[in-house]
């Protein structure tokens, strides 16, 4: 979720305009609320009150909103893509859940609400619409144990080939897998040149 | 001052006697020590009521290995393994219920009922369980590497656990090693789309441990449990003639046949240590005993605490505390004056083990109460009726049902154990009775062991039943403890032998038969 403010939000634990607001702000509290959060999103429902880590982008580059405005940028957790009962992601979903997220801030940011002047909330479905990204899976595969490495993205596969001859992928399904890395396409690109160089086709 | 001892067994349970009968039987002199009045630990059980026999906290043995059977002649000793047809019967509240038979052609009939595709893919996927858990057999008959300072030996044993690989072949080991660590939720939710094939099935892996099915690493806890056995897809449905107590005392006779001593109500209070060895052990009548060698078979926070802290050093106290020991298991044990009807189950399906966990996530939400210290309001369960198969266990006409209650947590948020006894066993009936109605009248006697229990009765720290929680942290080189995982133990002169020493805990007697072949290297 993506916030235009009117000002600066203060927060009721430690209010003021202090550099503690200028790197990731985690609404974490503790194991337990991150554990009961992802409850809700493995039975197909996003999370009542979600682990939120945001971001003012503005206090560190001014350039990004008109002067004494700022933008947020809150990363939520959990949105399942798969929603229970079958059910999908529709417009109205979407803003509950956003309410949801500034609900959730509004308990840390008090002042928050009246800040807002433009929100832009994606559900996975919206990221998976806009970036193409399947089921809004923005590593491209769970960085989970069976999906890393000799793994990633499946057994047998995971040196950047593809079963089609020509056809490599480097993006963050390949390892060593998602975040603003580049370390994929890197290692991808190395590979592809060796093989040119030694001349030989496609292998595995 | 008792002397004249090669080594002492710390516990007399499955484990214990397993490992005192190899020492024995390599011709060591062997003093087992069981703190209880009897032998067999979690196999003991106990007269529920006059003539009803109630099995251990374990109500099956399929797991126990081959080999131990062979070379501790058990069968000489009277063990006799009854395998029913049936695997598990997995009723669904709407009355629906499917039959795992030991045949999975069979098993892949009754599927069709509910799914043609699940019936379609069922063999296969009983097969591929078959080939995974046979690769996880030669994990769990290896002593895990020495991390620190591999030598030839771990070579070797790499070489040979390579070779079990590549038998394999490549497209099973790729699976097997994308498998082990996965959620068994995913493992069995990907070949199967009906609940009530994916319950029941991945529910075998989280039976004892405290997390759900979508937990990491489960998939290898359901895979270790066909593995050496012949369990495939459902697992192993197979009793122990006479009752778990039964087999516990053929393990004594088998110990005490190759010479081993065995003592009862005998409770290790302290290791004795002289300059940082362990040298002997002292009761808790003050008895010191002296042994060249001490195997543990109790688990191991409960093994160091009898170290003194200052030989262990804080560094180890401090690991020691980390190792995961969260107990979830209770169970109930009913006395029934018929045999409860199931709806859709006639006797025949109602021999193996009967699993009331309709869908995976039904499962998941019965750990997520554990998870927050709560016991679950709607359990899965896991019961059988031995008395079915072996009619000794119970009066005539009468019936001894044994019940696994998933979850409830040793350490409950709100509330002790002194009042929630009861209502397990409440909520185990209630559940019952609603897949085989009328159940709660039969019952003449009700036993619960709760994990608090476990803890106290059974000197299972945390409530454990597999002594140390079974996950990817806990597993093979990490089980207990990093660098400590070959069954020499933390001080010179101290051994693990239990469950929670790799491969892990079940009635399979593998820690033991596997510390006795390092034990016999030092000694």
């Amino acid at each position: 979720m993506n916030l235009a403010l009117d000002g600066l939000p203060e927060l009721a634990c430690k209010p003021g305009k202090g550099p503690w607001l200028r790197g990731a702000i985690s609404f974490s509290p503790s194991l337990d609320y991150m554990e009961r959060a992802y409850d809700d999103a493995k039975y197909g429902r996003y999370s009542r009150r979600p682990y939120v880590d945001c971001i003012i982008p503005t206090l560190v580059d001014p350039s990004m909103a008109p002067p004494g405005k700022h933008i947020m940028s809150c990363f939520v957790q959990y949105a399942p893509y798969n929603l229970e009962q079958g059910k999908e992601w529709t417009p109205e979903m979407r803003d509950a859940f956003g309410e949801t997220v500034i609900d959730t801030l509004e308990e840390r940011f008090p002042d928050i609400r009246s800040k807002i002047l433009h929100r832009f909330v994606l559900s996975p479905k919206d990221i998976e619409d806009w970036t193409g990204l399947t089921e809004g899976n923005i590593f491209q595969g769970e960085l989970s144990l069976e999906q890393l490495f000799f793994n990633r993205p499946v057994p047998g596969w995971a040196r950047y080939r593809t079963p089609v001859k020509d056809l490599w992928m480097c993006g963050s399904a390949t390892h060593p897998g998602g975040g603003i890395m580049g370390a994929p396409g890197r290692i991808a690109a190395l590979e592809y040149m060796k093989e040119k160089r030694s001349g030989r086709g496609a292998g595995r | 001052m008792t002397t004249g001892h090669d080594v002492v067994v710390i516990g007399g349970g499955h484990n214990g006697l397993v490992a005192g009968a190899y020492l024995a039987r390599a011709g060591k002199k062997v003093l087992i020590l069981e703190r209880a009045g009897e032998v067999g630990g979690i196999l003991r059980g106990g007269e529920l009521a006059p003539g009803f026999v109630a099995p251990g906290i374990a109500h099956t043995v399929g797991r126990l290995r081959r080999s131990v059977i062979a070379d501790l002649k058990l069968e000489r000793h009277g063990f006799r393994a009854i395998e029913p047809d049936v695997r598990v019967f997995a009723p669904q509240p709407d009355g629906r219920a499917i039959t795992f038979w030991a045949d999975a052609g069979r098993t892949a009939e009754e599927i069709r009922a509910l799914s043609a595709k699940d019936a379609d893919a069922y063999v296969a996927f009983d097969r591929k369980v078959r080939v995974l858990a046979s690769f996880v057999a030669h994990i769990d008959a290896a002593t895990p590497p020495d991390v620190k300072v591999p030598s030839i030996a771990d070579a070797i044993a790499g070489l040979k656990l390579g070779k079990a690989f590549r038998d394999l072949g490549a497209k099973a080991g790729r699976e097997t090693i994308r498998a082990l660590p996965m959620a068994v939720a995913d493992f069995v939710g990907e070949n199967f789309e009906e609940e009530a094939v994916r319950g029941p099935l991945a529910a075998r892996g989280v039976l004892y441990t405290n997390v759900g099915p979508w937990a990491a690493g489960t998939a290898a806890v359901y895979l270790s449990d066909s593995a050496g056995s012949d369990g495939g897809a459902p697992g192993q449905s197979t009793f122990a003639e006479g009752g778990t107590a039964e087999l516990a005392r053929v393990l004594r006779r088998a110990a005490e046949s190759f010479g081993a001593q065995v003592r009862t109500g005998a409770e290790v209070m302290e290791l004795l240590t002289r300059d940082g060895r362990v040298v002997g052990v002292r009761t808790a009548t003050g008895e010191t005993i002296e042994a060249r060698a001490v195997v543990s078979t109790a688990d191991p926070k409960r093994t160091l605490r009898l170290v003194d802290p200052e030989v262990l050093g804080p560094h180890m106290v401090w690991r020691a505390g980390n190792i995961r020991q969260p107990g979830a298991t209770a169970k109930v044990d009913l006395a029934l004056g018929g045999l409860p009807a199931f709806t859709g189950a006639d006797e025949d399906r109602l021999r193996g083990r009967i699993v009331i966990a309709p869908s995976i996530d039904h499962a998941e939400r019965a750990k997520d109460a554990s998870k927050y210290g709560q016991v679950a309001e709607e359990p899965w369960l896991e019961a059988t009726i031995p008395s079915l198969t072996d009619p000794s266990l119970a009066p005539d006409g009468k019936h001894v049902m044994s019940v696994l209650f998933e979850a409830a947590p040793r350490h409950l948020r709100d509330g002790d154990w002194s009042s929630e006894r009861e209502r397990v066993g409440d909520v185990a009936v209630r559940t019952l009775e609603r897949y085989a109605p009328g159940l709660g009248e039969l019952i003449e006697a009700r036993r619960v062991i709760t994990p608090e229990d476990l803890e106290t009765e059974y000197a299972l720290t945390g409530g454990h039943v597999y002594h140390a929680e079974p996950g990817l942290d806990q597993f093979f080189a990490w089980r207990p403890l990093n660098g400590h995982a070959r069954y020499r133990f933390v001080v010179d002169g101290l051994y693990l032998a239990g469950s929670g020493a790799h491969p892990g805990g079940g009635i399979t007697g593998g820690p033991a038969a596997n510390a006795a072949r390092a034990i016999l290297k030092d000694l």
